[in-house]
C-alpha cells in the first residue's frame, strides 16, 4: 500500500461531529430533562423521558484535574498527561491534555482548555488515528 | 432475615507463583476454611466462587466446580461471581444472603485468582474496551492514572501532601511486615516510597499495589447451625452491595459509591463509624486510603491527609486501618481480595492476629472497590463484622 492510499480514521467514529466552526465532540441532550451525554446515549440515562437531541459540545472546558502518567499502554509516547475536563454542558470528560510543558508550571486547576481535534496514533495498517485532546487555552483569553 | 456467623476461614500466602495451577490455590484456601470451620465437606449445601478473568485459557471457566470437585465438593449449587475487583466480596456476600434468607444453612464462598501468568499489557486490555473514553485504554486511562487524578485534585482542594500519600504506604507495610501472608514484607520510609520510582505522579511504586496469585476461603453458618460447630463465630452485622452513579458536576475527590454504602451499612447494623475497632479498606494505591476515611466517615472530608499523619489509622489510634497489610503489602489478587479482607476482620476478632491484633476488637468493617466507570467505582461491598 502506497503513502497516498493511506487514510485517516476517528478513534471512534460516534464521538464526533462537525459544526461551522470544524470538529467537535459530539453528544446528546435530553429535550425532557436537558441533561447532556457524552458519547451520545439511545435514551436518557436519567429521567428516560423525551427525546435525545444529538448536540455538539462546546470546545471550552475547564481543567478539573489532571496527572502526568510515567507508565502508560504501548501506543502513548510516555510521559503523557491525562486529566478531567469539566464541560459547561457539565460533562466531565477524561482526556489527554497536550501542548502543556513544561506541565509542572503551565497546567492549574480550574484553568481554562480547549478541544483539539488531531493525530493520536497510527493502527497496523499505517492508518492514522486521529482523537480528541484538550490543551490550555491558547489566543490570550 | 437470619443472623449469619463465619465459621471458618482459610487462605494462601498471596505471591509470583506462576509454576502452580490456579486450582492450587483454591484447594489450599478451602480446605483451610473447612477445617478451621470443623465442617465437612458434605455439610456445604451452596458454593459462590469468586474469579475475574481468563488471565490465560485454561482458567477461570467454572473454577468453583473444578475447584471444589477435589474436595468431593459436589452435587449442590455451585456459581462463579465476577464483579471487577470487589469480586470475593460479591461472592461472600451472595453465600451471606443465601443463608440469611434460609435457602440454606451451611455455605461456602472461595476467590481465587492467577495474575502472574500475564505481562501488564494484557491485563490493561482485559480491563479496557473502546465503549467510553475513560476505559479506552490507549487514550492513556490507566488504574494508577484513576487515583493520581484524584490525588491531584485532593492536594488542590484539601492541601493533601505527598508526604501524606506516603505514609499510608509506610503504614500498610508496616503491618504487612508482620503478616505472614503478605507478599512485601519489608518496611519502608517516607523518603524511601517519595524517593522510588514515579508511576502516575504524584504515585510512587510503593503506592501502587502489587498484583500476585492465590485464594481466600470463608465457611457460613446460620447462627442456630454455627453453635454445632464453633465457639468463636463472628457475626455479619451489614452486608451492603452499591454499584456506581458516576456523578459529573461534582468533585473528583470522592466516591459516591464509598458514600452510600457506608450509610447504608452503618444503618443496617446499627452501628456508626466510631464503633469500629478496626477496618479493611481496599488501599489499591495510596490515595485510595485516604479517600475511602472520609467517605466511609471515619473523620471528615478532606481530612484524609491529616488522619493518616496523626496516626489516627494506625493501632491506638482512632480506627486502626489495614493492619493485614492491606492490598500494598499483600498485593491485590484480585478475585481473592475481599475474601482476604474479611479473614484479616475475622483473624482480628477472634484475637489471632498476631503481632498485629487490635487489643479487644470487637466490631470489624471490610471494604471493596470494585472496577471504575467514568468518575465513580462500578461496585462497592461493605461488611461489618462482629463477634
Amino acid at each position: 500500500m502506497s503513502a497516498s492510499q493511506k487514510k485517516s480514521r476517528y478513534i471512534d467514529e460516534n464521538w464526533f461531529t462537525r459544526d461551522r466552526h470544524g470538529v467537535a465532540l459530539l453528544g446528546s441532550k435530553c429535550e425532557a430533562c436537558d441533561k447532556v451525554f457524552f458519547p451520545k446515549k439511545l435514551v436518557c440515562p436519567d429521567c428516560f423521558d423525551g427525546k435525545l437531541t444529538e448536540i455538539p459540545l462546546s470546545r471550552n472546558g475547564r481543567l478539573h484535574t489532571y496527572a502526568q502518567a510515567i507508565m502508560g499502554p504501548a501506543n502513548l509516547k510516555k510521559p503523557y498527561i491525562m486529566g478531567f475536563v469539566d464541560l459547561p454542558e457539565k460533562i466531565k470528560l477524561y482526556s489527554l491534555i497536550v501542548d502543556c510543558e513544561p506541565w509542572n508550571e503551565v497546567l492549574k486547576i480550574g484553568m481554562d482548555v480547549e478541544l483539539v481535534v488531531r493525530k493520536f496514533g497510527t493502527d497496523r495498517h499505517g492508518n492514522e488515528i486521529i482523537s480528541y485532546m484538550f490543551r490550555p487555552t491558547t489566543g490570550g483569553k | 432475615m437470619r443472623d449469619v456467623a463465619v465459621i471458618g476461614i482459610g487462605g494462601t500466602r498471596f505471591g509470583k507463583y506462576p509454576e502452580k495451577s490456579i486450582t492450587d490455590f483454591g484447594v489450599e484456601a478451602c480446605l483451610k476454611a473447612i477445617r478451621d470451620a470443623n465442617v465437612k465437606p458434605k455439610d456445604i449445601q451452596l458454593a459462590y466462587a469468586g474469579n475475574l478473568a481468563q488471565w490465560q485459557w485454561g482458567q477461570g471457566l467454572l473454577i468453583g466446580q473444578v475447584v471444589l470437585r477435589e474436595i468431593g465438593i459436589t452435587k449442590i449449587p455451585i456459581t462463579r461471581v465476577e464483579n471487577g475487583c470487589a469480586t470475593a466480596s460479591c461472592a461472600f456476600r451472595e453465600a451471606w444472603y443465601k443463608v440469611a434468607t434460609g435457602a440454606c444453612d451451611v455455605a461456602l464462598a472461595f476467590g481465587v485468582e492467577q495474575m502472574t501468568v500475564v505481562d501488564s499489557g494484557k491485563m490493561l486490555s482485559v480491563f479496557t474496551g473502546r465503549q467510553y473514553p475513560e476505559l479506552s485504554g490507549d487514550m492513556g486511562f490507566t488504574a494508577p492514572g484513576i487515583f493520581a487524578l484524584m490525588a491531584k485534585r485532593h492536594m488542590e482542594e484539601f492541601g493533601t501532601t505527598r508526604e501524606q500519600l506516603a505514609m499510608v504506604a509506610v503504614k500498610n507495610r508496616k503491618y504487612g511486615a508482620a503478616n505472614p501472608d503478605a507478599q512485601l514484607t519489608a518496611p519502608v520510609t517516607v523518603d524511601e516510597v517519595l524517593n522510588a520510582r514515579m508511576i502516575c505522579d504524584p504515585l510512587t511504586l510503593p503506592q501502587c499495589c502489587p498484583r500476585g496469585d492465590g485464594a481466600a476461603a470463608v465457611i457460613l453458618a446460620s447462627k442456630e447451625k454455627a453453635k454445632q460447630y464453633t465457639s468463636r463465630p463472628v457475626y455479619v452485622a451489614a452486608s451492603i452491595q452499591v454499584s456506581g452513579s458516576y456523578p459529573q458536576d461534582q468533585s473528583y475527590t470522592y466516591f459516591d459509591t464509598d458514600a452510600r454504602g457506608a450509610k447504608a451499612a452503618y444503618e443496617m447494623a446499627g452501628l456508626g463509624p466510631e464503633d469500629m475497632d478496626l477496618a479493611e479498606v481496599h488501599d489499591c494505591f495510596s490515595m485510595a486510603e485516604i479517600t475511602h476515611y472520609e467517605d466511609l466517615g471515619f473523620c471528615k472530608k478532606g481530612e484524609g491527609g491529616r488522619f493518616i499523619q496523626e496516626g489516627q489509622s494506625d493501632i491506638g489510634g482512632k480506627i486502626p486501618v489495614n493492619t493485614s497489610g492491606g492490598l500494598l503489602s499483600k498485593g491485590h489478587v484480585i478475585g481473592a481480595t475481599g475474601i482476604s479482607q474479611i479473614n484479616e476482620v475475622v483473624k482480628q476478632l477472634r484475637g489471632q492476629a498476631g503481632k498485629r491484633q487490635v487489643p479487644g476488637a470487637k466490631v470489624g468493617l471490610q471494604h471493596n472497590a470494585g472496577g471504575f466507570i467514568h468518575t465513580d467505582t462500578a461496585c462497592c461491598v461493605i461488611h461489618i463484622l462482629k463477634r
